[in-house]
């Protein structure tokens, strides 16, 4: 990675042809281009393209039916796909077999061969590609040791614990020294705290190698943990790829401010339109929502506020500010120990949560159940939602 | 004393009751192997002269090799074509005909033995009257019907045990680079070869067992041991058939103890295997 925007520095000044195929193919590394599946009158995929840069982990985020697992299976070529094409380092792979294709897959089961030993396992691939058995002994130790397995080379799957059946099972997939590699669920075998750990450990593991990675998960915090960038499916279309961030903090669509994390959706219709902001005014709240960006769309057009509920303030005190308030009951309260989150219900019958992070010992004792209070939010909490 | 709970009676004494129903035939034809007399419902005493008459009978051993020689063959036959039927049942999932293929091959299952071995025998005879094979009915077409019902078992067993082998499996050898026939023969075969020898055993059993069809199939000088063994009796019950009897349950039960033997052994390393890797 290092090496690659070294380049591109230096050469910024005499850029040849060759260079800019060079930065092409690191920047398209892996391109999709508008894969569909179809199944019996049922479309699993839907025109899904994106294109990954060498290096880089890509997640595809969703619910489970989303289409997700699919798209991966036809990037293995495990499915042959309806429409659309693949091409992985300058090379359309879309009609290769599973067993010609550069890509290695960590299945969610890990599927380990139940027969063999864990060095038997990782030395799988190699074997078959008519390796020499001594080059196999080198490999296979010096991928026992990355994945810290080397003490348990001898023991067969069934006698290791989920974690260590992981560690195997990413060693396996990495023996070859994939173009790609395709992590599917790849914590989803793993109890909630191991997963943390493990998260780290193989982004670490696949960064310390520098492979390229698609992981597919429906687990947000999974994939914004583990991936550089996101795409967010759903019904078998891609609805919005960006990095974590963006994702969070500037979500495309009702949808994804839904899918990704907690958030407050307010309906309403633009009553002022300027360049650099917009005034909602919605039926949940008494006053107008001010939103400090602008919007391309018109007056009166319908459209939605999201909010999510830690960019929220709740205060006993009605505040000063003009816009961007709400009076309201607290109806429901969840302690976290980390944070509590507040269920207010407004005059309209809206129920606004808001989280409070318990920066002190006991700060959560201030609010309690039915307490009269004040909910504000600043210029830039809220994003305007066209569809 | 009188607080002391009352050892339940009924459960002990109607199980016991089943093992009297299931093994007191046993015992009795063993004991009466036994017998001195050569009336088989009268005790005379002790003797093994009945075992020493068995090795002599000529007739009975080379019926009992010959069994041995086409239950053995036919266990072989009848699991190669049992597997490859029981893959095409539970992978190819839709071919023209498919419902009839499946209805087919485990229709032996269901079909009385004789119209078996009268279908087949009337098979036999009118292929040797077009085509002039099989010239005569001997071992061959007995092993021919035998591994006609045997694949039925065969494929039964190993479709159960292929519906729920997990397909990520193979998936993730042709993803390491085997082709299809390299994964089913490294992958797939050794984790279906508990069904398969389980296929292997009861196909060797049952064409052992079999008297029915092999008596519609077989030739003049292809008797095996369950045709001899019935004739003879035919001809008046002797305390030989007793003997004969005793030695292949003794056999049946070896083998039985040993396959339960191994299994718990397995069974206890494999259980000891998952607490260390969960201790740990």
């Amino acid at each position: 990675m290092g090496q690659d925007t070294q380049t591109r520095d230096s050469g910024a000044t005499a850029r040849t042809p060759d260079d800019r195929v060079e930065d092409a193919r690191v920047e398209n590394y892996l391109q999709v281009l508008g894969i569909s599946k179809d199944f019996d009158n049922f479309r699993a995929v839907n025109e899904a393209s994106f294109s990954i840069r060498k290096g880089e982990i890509f997640a595809l985020l969703g619910a489970s039916g989303c289409g997700k697992s699919t798209l991966l299976r036809v990037l293995a070529g495990f499915e042959v796909p309806t429409a659309g094409s693949i091409v992985l380092d300058g090379q359309d792979i879309a009609g290769l077999p599973p067993h010609r294709r550069p890509i290695n897959m960590m299945f969610q089961s890990y599927a380990l061969f139940p027969h063999m030993s864990v060095e038997k396992n990782i030395a799988f691939g190699l074997k078959q590609d008519g390796m020499a058995r001594a080059e196999i002994a080198d490999r296979v130790a010096g991928l026992l040791k990355l994945v810290r397995m080397t003490e348990y080379a001898r023991r067969k799957p069934h006698q290791l614990s989920g974690g260590q059946q992981q560690r195997v099972a990413l060693a396996r997939s990495l023996a070859k020294g994939p173009k790609l590699l395709l992590l599917d669920e790849p914590m989803g075998a793993l109890d909630r705290k191991l997963r943390g750990e493990m998260q780290l450990e193989v982004v670490d593991i696949i960064e310390r190698l520098g492979v390229t990675c698609v992981m597919v998960t429906h687990d947000q915090d999974e994939a914004m943990t583990m991936a550089g960038r996101i795409a967010v499916m759903d019904q078998g279309r891609i609805c919005q790829i960006g990095e974590p961030g963006d994702i969070y903090e500037q979500p495309a669509s009702r949808f994804t401010a839904e899918f990704i994390g907690s958030v407050n959706i307010l309906d309403g219709r633009i009553a002022e339109d300027y360049p650099d902001y917009v005034v909602i005014a919605g039926d949940a709240l008494e006053t107008p929502i001010y939103v400090g960006h602008g919007v391309t769309g018109f007056a009166e057009m319908s459209c939605a506020v999201a909010i999510r509920p830690e960019k929220m303030k709740l205060s006993h005190d009605e505040p000063a500010q003009k816009y961007n308030k709400a009076r309201g009951i607290i109806q429901d309260i969840a302690y976290f120990g980390s944070h509590s989150t507040y269920y207010v219900r407004l005059p309209s019958g809206f129920v606004m949560r808001t989280i409070l992070l318990n920066a002190q010992r006991w700060a959560a004792e201030e609010f309690t159940w039915n307490d009269d209070v004040w909910i504000s939010w600043g210029d830039n909490s809220g994003v305007v939602l066209t569809s | 004393m009188s607080a002391r709970p009352r050892r339940p009676i009924l459960p002990p004494l109607l199980m016991w009751l089943g093992f009297v129903f299931l093994y007191a035939p046993i015992v009795i034809l063993i004991v009466y192997s036994f017998n001195e007399s050569r009336l088989v419902t009268v005790w005379g005493g002790w003797s093994t002269k009945w075992y020493m008459e068995l090795i002599q009978d000529q007739q009975m051993m080379d019926a009992a090799w010959r069994s041995l020689k086409i239950a053995f063959l036919t266990a072989w036959a009848a699991v190669v074509l049992g597997t490859m039927a029981g893959i095409v049942m539970v992978r190819c999932q839709r071919f023209r005909g498919r419902t009839l293929f499946s209805g087919m091959i485990t229709a032996p299952l269901v079909m009385p033995d004789v119209i078996i071995g009268l279908s087949l025998l009337l098979l036999f005879v009118s292929m040797s009257k077009w085509i002039g094979w099989p010239e005569a009915r001997g071992m061959v077409t007995i092993w021919i019907a035998h591994v006609t019902f045997c694949t039925a078992y065969v494929a039964v067993v190993v479709s159960s045990r292929l519906k729920d082998f997990d397909m990520s499996l193979e998936e993730a050898a042709m993803d390491l680079g085997a082709d299809r026939l390299k994964t089913f023969l490294v992958i797939t075969l050794p984790i279906i070869s508990p069904a398969l020898v389980a296929g292997w055993l009861l196909s060797f059993t049952l064409s052992l067992d079999d008297l029915v069809i092999a008596s519609f199939v077989s030739g003049p000088s292809s008797t095996t041991l369950p045709m001899q063994v019935f004739s003879s009796v035919r001809l008046g019950v002797s305390p030989k058939i007793n003997a004969l009897a005793t030695i292949l349950v003794v056999l049946v039960s070896l083998a039985a103890l040993l396959g339960w033997w191994l299994m718990r052994l397995e069974d206890k390393r494999m259980r000891r295997d998952m607490q260390l890797a969960a201790r740990e």
